[in-house]
């Protein structure tokens, strides 16, 4: 099921579907790219920053960055 | 000539700045510790170089004030030697920056840094096929101890720019 990284839930993993343009860059030099694994690790609430885990380290985004990468999530 | 240490944050590159110069600057294990830079020197042969610990970054597009600083400091010393520090355990996110420095034409030496760490997480990468995709020299090292720092120096010197297609061909091949 494809779902917005900001909209995954606590623990769920999932393969990074899509990036949306000029965030592609923005976010590759911290490790996510097109086919990676992801994994949700943390969530803030009221609007937070969200906390992913790619290749063994933590890495928060914003929830304007987070709304704009489609996870294909496993179940 | 210059040499300018670079990448990510909490790598390690104030360690290896500290044990090329002999300096002291603040080593603390939490990322985000050298927001200026610092400078050295160490004597290669008979030449003197100047030694400059860059501020860590994710990419060479600048997103905060250390960063800025660091991409400033590339485009100011573009006749210097970039050593691209790398975490070994994350080597993925290490590469791209090694990447985009090499795209901008600078003179890049390799060092794989915490090389112990990958190896107590059985991370193994392979050295002499990495040095071959990407032309350029790649040395193991553990700053902590020590290890590998040597070698790193001796390298320096020899380094060469490397044209991003032939990285991208060697790739194609392998």
């Amino acid at each position: 099921m494809e779902k917005k990284l900001s909209e995954m839930k606590y623990g769920a993993q999932g393969i990074v579907k899509s990036i949306k343009g000029d965030l592609r860059n923005k976010v590759a030099g911290m490790g996510i790219r097109v086919n990676k694994r992801i994994r949700m690790a943390t969530k803030q609430p009221i609007k937070g920053p969200v906390v992913v885990t790619v290749d063994e380290s933590n890495i928060s985004l914003g929830l304007g960055i987070a709304e704009n990468i489609i996870v294909e999530v496993e179940k | 000539m210059r040499i300018l240490l670079m990448g990510h944050p909490n790598v390690g590159k104030s360690v290896v700045f500290n044990r090329i110069t002999g300096a002291n600057v603040t080593e603390s294990n939490y990322p985000g510790t050298t927001v200026d830079y610092e400078k050295g020197y160490v004597r290669i042969g008979h030449e003197e170089m100047e030694v400059i610990d860059v501020p860590g970054t994710f990419s060479l597009e600048p997103k905060d004030k250390a960063e800025e600083v660091a991409v400033k400091m590339l485009e100011r010393n573009k006749d210097s030697v970039v050593v691209c520090i790398i975490d070994s355990t994350k080597i993925e996110r290490g590469l791209y920056l090694a990447l985009e420095i090499i795209e901008r034409g600078s003179r890049v030496v390799v060092a794989l840094n915490m090389w112990d760490i990958a190896e107590d997480k059985n991370i193994n990468i392979d050295v002499e096929k990495l040095r071959q995709i990407l032309g350029v020299p790649v040395v193991p090292t553990i700053a902590v101890s020590g290890e590998g720092i040597k070698e790193l120096v001796s390298r320096i010197s020899g380094a060469t720019s490397v044209k991003i297609e032939s990285v991208m061909k060697n790739v194609g091949g392998s």
